[in-house]
């Protein structure tokens, strides 16, 4: 598994992809500098607006989106995938690495621009910061297993990615609550509130072992569809 | 030593031989074509359509619903309640009609210069600028139609749903002129920074998320900017959100207000600074686009 | 299992794809030695190759490799190589990266020692440590193939693996070949380069139109195709003369001179005529100066059964 993890690594990095990154990465904490000097908001309007709208709901998908998508899709496009799926291992140590790559990328930086946006707003609370790290890292690995998948199953991965983030997480989960129950940032915002009552108190979300389960469905879901989908798939 | 040469029955092309103009309107055509999916099977039709179905059904719901409060208050009860109407569909779809541009407009450029098939252009009698303008244009047209259908179907839907159409014909005429204007405004930004963005790069993919990011991040990052900034500072930072360029053009022609630009300080600017800002983020695109292409042309 | 036992068994195998149908009925053996996979581009030879290797399924029947289903079986991949017909390679890595990845990947033990010697087999030591984009593509499809050895797999199967050689490159991957068919392997090898083939092939496949069109050592098939009649060019000072007598000859179907007094025999027992010919010859006192057959080649086979 190793060697698919380092050329993952090496496939999706890139100096420019790093950069755009960490510029992203950099936003929610900087807005949220800028926000807190003049007329601060009620903690449940920025927790609404910069951690669930913009971090969780737009940042974090967009750069899982380009990460997650490449991880099997540039392979497809570039018809390299047979040099992975030609080895004697079994389909779902194809799968794992690529994940836990797109996880290793995409993670840190949205971990560290979460903890310190709640750094920032909640005045250096560590529960508080840690909840919604963790709550960052959940939505990181929902939203990686969900976009490897795509990037695997089809070639408008990405088209069909945006419409779900800019579409359903953007707006449909804002108005239609039902349809919350079916979002991978409500589930994130429930591990973060799962850790730390106090976050996102506000929202009508899952308690937290319906969180914890709904984010362990969600990753072993689309895992296993990635596997089956590369057992079953005509390699190109 | 001499040569021969047989007569196999090939024949030479004896026709017309066309010249610029021609290849201009084939890579014109092949653009627009590529854009809707034209020719490419079903997979590729179902995200410009859905996209395109997405932007009528917002229109046709909008006119449904003023038909209906024109039915039940009377006639002037849809604007007296401030119902969406033209100007405010634009502000409204205005995030729709991003992710399209960004989602369709790398297919237009990508592949070419991915697979290769930019050196096919290359060799023929025609300059890089005439390959990237054709392009444009063809999307252009993809955009404007986009973004008039809509119009066009709430236009459709509100007369109908008057007790007298005509008479809201002849009341609202000027509207057609109206939203006509502001769609084309609108699809000409899109248009330029979704191809400028597809052409700094190999992968669509890449493209896409970066436009559709550059879009949903410039908003709120430049609205905290401005609210910390003192007003003059803070008004020309708001400018840098992205998403409301073309919707301050959509304002000044239709003299009214929408509510995605009702909070922004740029428009305590006067409205000339306004619309040339919107025109150097839709013509600089052009012009950058065709330096570009032209280091690539023949 | 022997060495005669088949190595690859393709049984009944038919794929399509919508109402295109790509390969159909198609039903063969492989064993150790070069096995060649001729055919018209379209004829579905990929596709085919592809099905054996189990990187995409067949609508109808089976493919063994080494007496097991290759598709969905893992494990058998540490006895399979393949080298698809795609250049495409991980631009940014190094080739020996590259090789080394692939190698434990297939569960190489003793990794630098296969990689050391898979570089050296293909001779690219030089260019090893550089990114794979700087290569050329004959390198790229050199170093492509020490991917594909590194794990010393029992059976190869290369699509177009000279696709972008030049001459010399060929020359040398041809006796790469015949190398590994010499210590036992099983290599099927696909390619539009007929005369290459011709060299190194114990046995041809012949796909055309999705179906096999012929099988076996092309000599074979060549006097299989008994409905053609060989044609033989004879130069030589009377062409009419001689022609008079040799159309009388009961194996000869027709005579043809041509203007500039080339006369080419249609005959369907060659061993007939090259004992007539000569008589025939010193009889009418015409100087014989060139006899020479055709279509003895691998093309005017492939040639013959692919327009019918």
């Amino acid at each position: 598994m190793e060697p698919v993890f380092r050329l993952t690594l090496g496939q999706l990095t890139g100096r420019w992809r790093i950069v755009i990154m960490a510029v992203l990465a950099a936003m929610p904490v900087m807005i949220t500098l800028m926000v807190l000097g003049a007329d601060a908001p009620s903690v449940r309007d920025f927790e609404t607006a910069i951690l669930g709208t913009m971090l969780a709901g737009s940042i974090a998908p967009l750069v899982v989106l380009a990460i997650a998508g490449a991880a099997f899709g540039n392979e497809v496009e570039d018809r390299t995938l047979a040099n992975l799926t030609l080895s004697p291992v079994p389909r779902w140590q194809i799968a794992l690495p690529k994940l836990l790559a797109t996880i290793a990328i995409a993670g840190p930086f949205m971990a560290a621009s979460a903890f310190l946006t709640a750094h920032v707003a909640y005045l250096g609370d560590a529960r508080a910061s840690l909840a919604v790290a963790a709550g960052a890292v959940a939505g990181v690995a929902m939203y990686a297993a969900l976009f490897v998948w795509l990037g695997l199953r089809s070639t408008q991965a990405v088209g069909i990615g945006l419409v779900y983030i800019v579409l359903w997480e953007g707006f449909f989960t804002g108005f239609v609550a039902g349809a919350r129950l079916f979002s991978i940032r409500y589930y994130a915002m429930g591990v973060a509130h799962a850790i730390d009552p106090r976050r996102f108190a506000s929202a009508d979300l899952l308690g937290p072992a319906a969180a914890a389960a709904a984010t362990l469905v969600v990753l072993g879901g689309f895992f296993y569809l990635t596997t089956r989908r590369l057992r079953t798939m005509d390699v190109p | 030593m001499t040569g021969t040469v047989f007569d196999i029955g090939y024949q030479r092309y004896t026709g017309r031989r066309e010249g610029r103009g021609r290849s201009r309107k084939a890579i014109f055509k092949d653009g627009f074509r590529t854009a809707l999916g034209f020719g490419r099977g079903g997979r590729a039709k179902v995200l410009p359509w859905l996209f395109i179905a997405v932007l009528a059904a917002i229109a046709l719901v909008m006119a449904l619903v003023a038909g209906a409060a024109e039915r039940i208050g009377g006639p002037g009860t849809a604007a007296e309640a401030g119902l969406p109407s033209h100007s405010d569909y634009n502000g409204i779809a205005s995030i729709i009609m991003f992710v399209f541009a960004a989602v369709v407009g790398p297919e237009l450029l990508c592949p070419d210069r991915r697979e290769g098939t930019i050196h096919l252009y290359r060799v023929r009698p025609i300059t890089g600028s005439d390959y990237i303008l054709s392009r444009y244009a063809a999307f252009l047209l993809v955009m404007t139609l986009a973004a008039l259908l809509p119009q066009v179907i709430l236009f459709l839907g509100l007369s109908m749903g008057d007790p007298a159409p005509m008479e809201y014909l002849r009341r609202h005429w000027l509207d057609i002129a109206r939203f006509v204007g502001a769609g084309t405004a609108m699809a000409a930004y899109a248009t330029g920074l979704a191809l400028l963005t597809a052409s700094y790069t190999t992968r669509r993919a890449y493209a896409s998320v970066f436009l559709v990011g550059l879009f949903v991040v410039s908003a709120p990052f430049t609205l905290g900017m401005a609210e910390q900034m003192e007003s003059d500072a803070g008004r020309w930072i708001a400018m840098f959100n992205l998403t409301n360029i073309p919707v301050h053009v959509n304002d000044i022609i239709f003299n009214d207000v929408s509510e995605v630009t009702e909070d922004s300080p740029v428009r305590e600017l006067p409205a000339w600074v306004r619309v040339a800002w919107y025109f150097l983020w839709t013509l600089g695109p052009v012009g950058i686009l065709t330096a570009r292409y032209r280091r690539l042309g023949a | 299992m022997t060495a005669g036992d088949a190595v690859i068994r393709v049984n009944g195998v038919s794929r399509w794809f919508g109402s295109v149908v790509a390969v159909s009925d198609v039903s063969f053996d492989v064993r150790p030695g070069i096995t060649g996979l001729l055919g018209p581009n379209g004829a579905g030879k990929t596709t085919l190759l592809r099905m054996m290797t189990g990187l995409a399924s067949t609508s109808m029947g089976t493919v063994t490799v080494l007496g097991e289903p290759v598709r969905d079986n893992p494990p058998l991949y540490r006895r399979i190589g393949v080298m698809s017909e795609h250049e495409t390679v991980y631009g940014f890595m190094k080739g020996r990266a590259y090789v080394r990845a692939m190698a434990k990947l297939r569960g190489v033990k003793d990794l630098e020692r296969a990689v050391d010697r898979a570089i050296a087999f293909v001779d690219l030591e030089d260019v090893q440590h550089r990114p794979m984009d700087t290569y050329s593509r004959g390198m790229r499809q050199r170093m492509r193939l020490a991917a594909t050895l590194v794990h010393d797999p029992e059976v190869l199967v290369l699509d177009e693996p000279l696709n972008g050689a030049d001459p010399r490159q060929r020359v040398h991957f041809k006796s790469l070949l015949e190398r590994l068919a010499a210590d036992g392997r099983t290599i099927v090898l696909s390619s539009h380069i007929l005369e290459e083939v011709e060299q190194v092939a114990d046995t041809v496949l012949l796909i055309v139109n999705g179906k096999l069109a012929a099988s076996g050592g092309f000599r074979a098939i060549r006097a299989a195709l008994n409905e053609r009649p060989y044609h033989v060019r004879v130069l030589c000072d009377a062409p009419r003369e001689l022609a008079s007598a040799v159309v009388r000859l009961p194996s000869v179907d027709a005579v043809n001179v041509d203007p500039d007094g080339a006369m080419v025999v249609l005959s369907r027992n060659v061993l007939d005529l090259q004992v007539e010919l000569p008589r025939l010859a010193q009889r009418a006192r015409v100087g014989l100066r060139r006899v020479e057959p055709l279509d003895d080649s691998l093309e005017s086979v492939f040639g013959y059964l692919v327009e019918s």
